[in-house]
């Protein structure tokens, strides 16, 4: 394994390669994923132009942009070297919070800021459990899947929340014509994707991931940054959850089964290193968008259910394999 | 390296998560012969079949003792088996001999469902009510419950026959599809074509469900045409999104969804709604009614097809208490059930619980669950 610590953005300026070239070095993963998006588009729309329609562009880029948004945070914590497997528990705790607020008559702007203030406060006895207690982060958000989904479905009793206030279904809104969920997810990718690249803070979540003590040892306040990475990813739980919880006009205190999975993934095929390290934002977000226009493009196409898996599995094997051409060119 | 091996699997768990399609010929979870229903209101003549459940080995006599009973659902937590629940403890309370509580795995995962069961194994009980996640899967664990001496009843979903002793079935499955295709007939029109969104193609009771419909249909109401069924797995949003690119990929071809499960139904009812298609495209489907409350009353819904199951768990805890009487005995062919009256047996070892419900703009405020 690599201590080599993956910093796109510090590259000599002795050897400048040309601008495609440093491009695909420091984006190799994404514009994969992006080719195949684009692949795929092209070919459905000629069996069947109506996958380009609006209405289906708004089913592909806005019905998933919830998982898109969560995968931001996840993205940030699998770069710094850890990992949370309880986001799709505290996102179904966070819905509920919200819609209770919502029904019982809150300004809607408490109803969509609770569940960011929460998801951060959760988040932030993870991390520093994380972090001082130096517990492996797998094991505390294991602990933390349990007592969230256990919890919830003590508390609500398995009812779900209708009635909710027109106002507050945000994600069914639109902004200049665009739908919220659509806008929230590009607008936090890039975001996050500069702040990653440029902050001081965001390149540290590089440099503690690759090594921690490394990190350490060059005067980066690694236990609080981990803390504080948690925290984010707390944040952009409960934007997600906005999302989530606004899209339908009932909540229900199930979540999907494996959304924890599913965001992790869109993490990991997005190029995150599930090492920590290396990865962008944008490659998460580009994940979340390539598998829902697979799960769009299989209806449109008519391809058989028994043919899903191995549609998928051809996909990410030359996903993977044009990554490892494109690092073994580079090493 | 790793790391490649970590994003393969885990692309594939992604896979099992979204959305999965398939093409309009039916290859459902199962090669069970179908049986439609006549399409007049024409009952079943069910033909006569020998006891086939199992039976508890050196069960202790329990006639009219206080029976300690654990009620396993496939989950709890949602709307549906917190109704069989209450079904359960209200008869519970109304016989007076059955300590009855309800403990499930909180999603429908059968290798949680069997240690739960195994559990209570050996803890101690006197009978086990189960739904199962798996009807192959959960047949060993019952079997040991039955050579422990404890009386075993399923509701809801089956095991394999020889692991428990009695059945209820909330609805044969031939009269839930006619109900649903003649729901879907009547708004749609008999040359209507429609679509189906479902849990997962191999999810036993949807998978019967399907099988029965096509069946009914191709007798029934041969001009309508099947379009095309999608998994959605028990997730609301990607219910809702694969509503959604049914709509845009079938346009106004398209004139009704069926939505399989209480997850579906409503997320596929709000696909409608959004797209502004209430009136033209028309939703039936399986669901609770409260789920589906508000689709009804914007009158975007006009029919949800259900049976009651709170009657459901009610009936399952009658039979549970008859059997351990020994007054519903193998070759019975009828329970008495409380206030549900006479319920007839069938299939050999099954209790059948009625005929569905629809449920409609003018009854579904009389339900609550």
């Amino acid at each position: 394994m690599s201590v080599i610590v993956d910093l796109p953005p510090t590259r000599p300026a002795t050897e400048r390669p040309g601008f495609l070239r440093r491009l695909f070095a420091d984006y190799g993963q994404e514009l994969v994923v992006l080719a195949a998006i684009i692949v795929l588009f092209a070919v459905v729309m000629l069996v069947n132009p109506r996958f380009i329609s609006a209405n289906n562009l708004t089913t592909i880029f806005a019905g998933n942009a919830y998982i898109a948004v969560a995968a931001i945070g996840m993205a940030m914590v699998i770069i710094t070297g850890h990992i949370d497997v309880s986001v799709g528990a505290l996102i179904g705790v966070l819905a509920t919070i919200s819609g209770t607020l919502a029904v019982a008559g809150y300004p809607v702007w408490i109803a969509w800021l609770a569940p960011v203030l929460v998801g951060m406060a959760v988040n932030a006895c993870i991390g520093a459990l994380v972090a001082y207690a130096r517990i492996p982060s797998i094991v505390v958000t294991l602990g933390a899947l349990s007592i969230m989904r256990g919890g919830l479905i003590s508390f609500t009793g398995g009812t779900w929340i209708t009635d909710l206030p027109p106002a507050f279904l945000i994600a069914q809104k639109s902004v200049f014509g665009l739908p919220v969920p659509l806008v929230f997810m590009v607008v936090l990718t890039v975001l996050a994707a500069l702040w990653m690249r440029y902050s001081a803070f965001g390149r540290s979540l590089y440099a503690i991931g690759g090594n921690a003590e490394a990190a350490l040892a060059t005067g980066i306040p690694v236990e609080r940054r981990t803390v504080a990475v948690f925290v984010i990813h707390g944040a952009f739980a409960g934007l997600a959850t906005i999302l989530f919880a606004t899209q339908l006009q009932v909540i229900q205190s199930t979540v999907p089964p494996n959304l924890e999975l599913t965001v992790i993934t869109a993490a990991v095929i997005g190029g995150v290193s599930i090492l920590g390290g290396s990865g962008t934002v944008i490659g998460s977000t580009l994940a979340t968008i390539l598998f829902a226009t697979i799960g769009s493009a299989l209806i449109f196409v008519n391809v058989s259910a028994y043919w899903l898996r191995a549609v998928i599995g051809l996909l990410i094997l030359a996903t993977v394999l044009a990554d490892m051409l494109r690092r073994r060119g580079r090493l | 390296m790793r790391n490649r091996v970590l994003s393969a699997l885990l692309a594939l768990s992604f896979s099992t998560s979204l959305s999965h399609a398939q093409s309009a010929a039916w290859t459902g979870g199962d090669d069970l012969p179908t049986n439609p229903l006549a399409c007049d209101a024409t009952p079943a003549t069910a033909a006569a079949k020998p006891y086939d459940g199992g039976s508890p080995t050196n069960a202790p006599d329990r006639k009219g003792k206080t029976l300690k009973v654990v009620d396993v659902p496939k989950l709890v937590g949602i709307g549906y088996f917190n109704a069989t629940s209450k079904g359960i403890a209200d008869a519970a309370k109304e016989i007076g001999t059955i300590d009855a509580k309800t403990d499930g795995p909180s999603k429908a995962n059968i290798d949680d469902q069997i240690t739960l069961i195994d559990n209570y194994i050996t803890s101690g009980v006197d009978g086990i009510l189960f739904a199962a996640n798996d009807p192959v899967a959960i047949a060993p664990v019952l079997k040991k419950a039955l050579a422990a001496g404890i009386n075993v009843v399923g509701y809801d979903a089956n095991s394999t026959p020889d692991a428990r002793q009695w059945f209820v079935n909330q609805a044969e499955f031939n009269g839930i599809a006619k109900a649903m295709v003649d729901s879907m007939a009547k708004e749609t029109g008999e040359d209507g074509a429609f679509a189906i969104v479902t849990s997962t193609f191999t999810t036993p009771n949807q998978a019967r469900w399907i099988a029965e419909m096509a069946a009914y249909q191709a007798k029934c109401h041969p001009k309508m045409k099947w379009l095309e069924t999608v998994e959605a797995q028990e997730d609301n949003i990607l219910s809702f999104n694969q509503t959604n690119t049914l709509l845009n990929k079938y346009g106004d071809e398209l004139k009704g969804v069926f939505g399989m499960t209480s997850v579906a139904t409503p997320a596929a009812a709000d696909a409608v709604t959004q797209a502004k298609k209430c009136g033209k495209v028309a939703v039936v489907g399986l669901a609770t009614p409260n789920a589906m409350k508000p689709y009804v009353a914007a009158d975007c819904v006009k029919s949800v097809v259900l049976w009651n199951p709170v009657d459901l768990g009610y009936a399952a805890a009658h039979v549970l208490r008859a059997v351990a009487d020994g007054t519903l005995a193998p070759g019975a062919t009828s329970v008495k059930a409380g206030k549900l009256g006479d319920l007839s047996v069938i299939n050999g070892s099954e209790i059948l619980l009625g005929a569905p419900t629809v449920f409609s703009k003018d009854n579904i405020n009389n339900f609550d669950f």
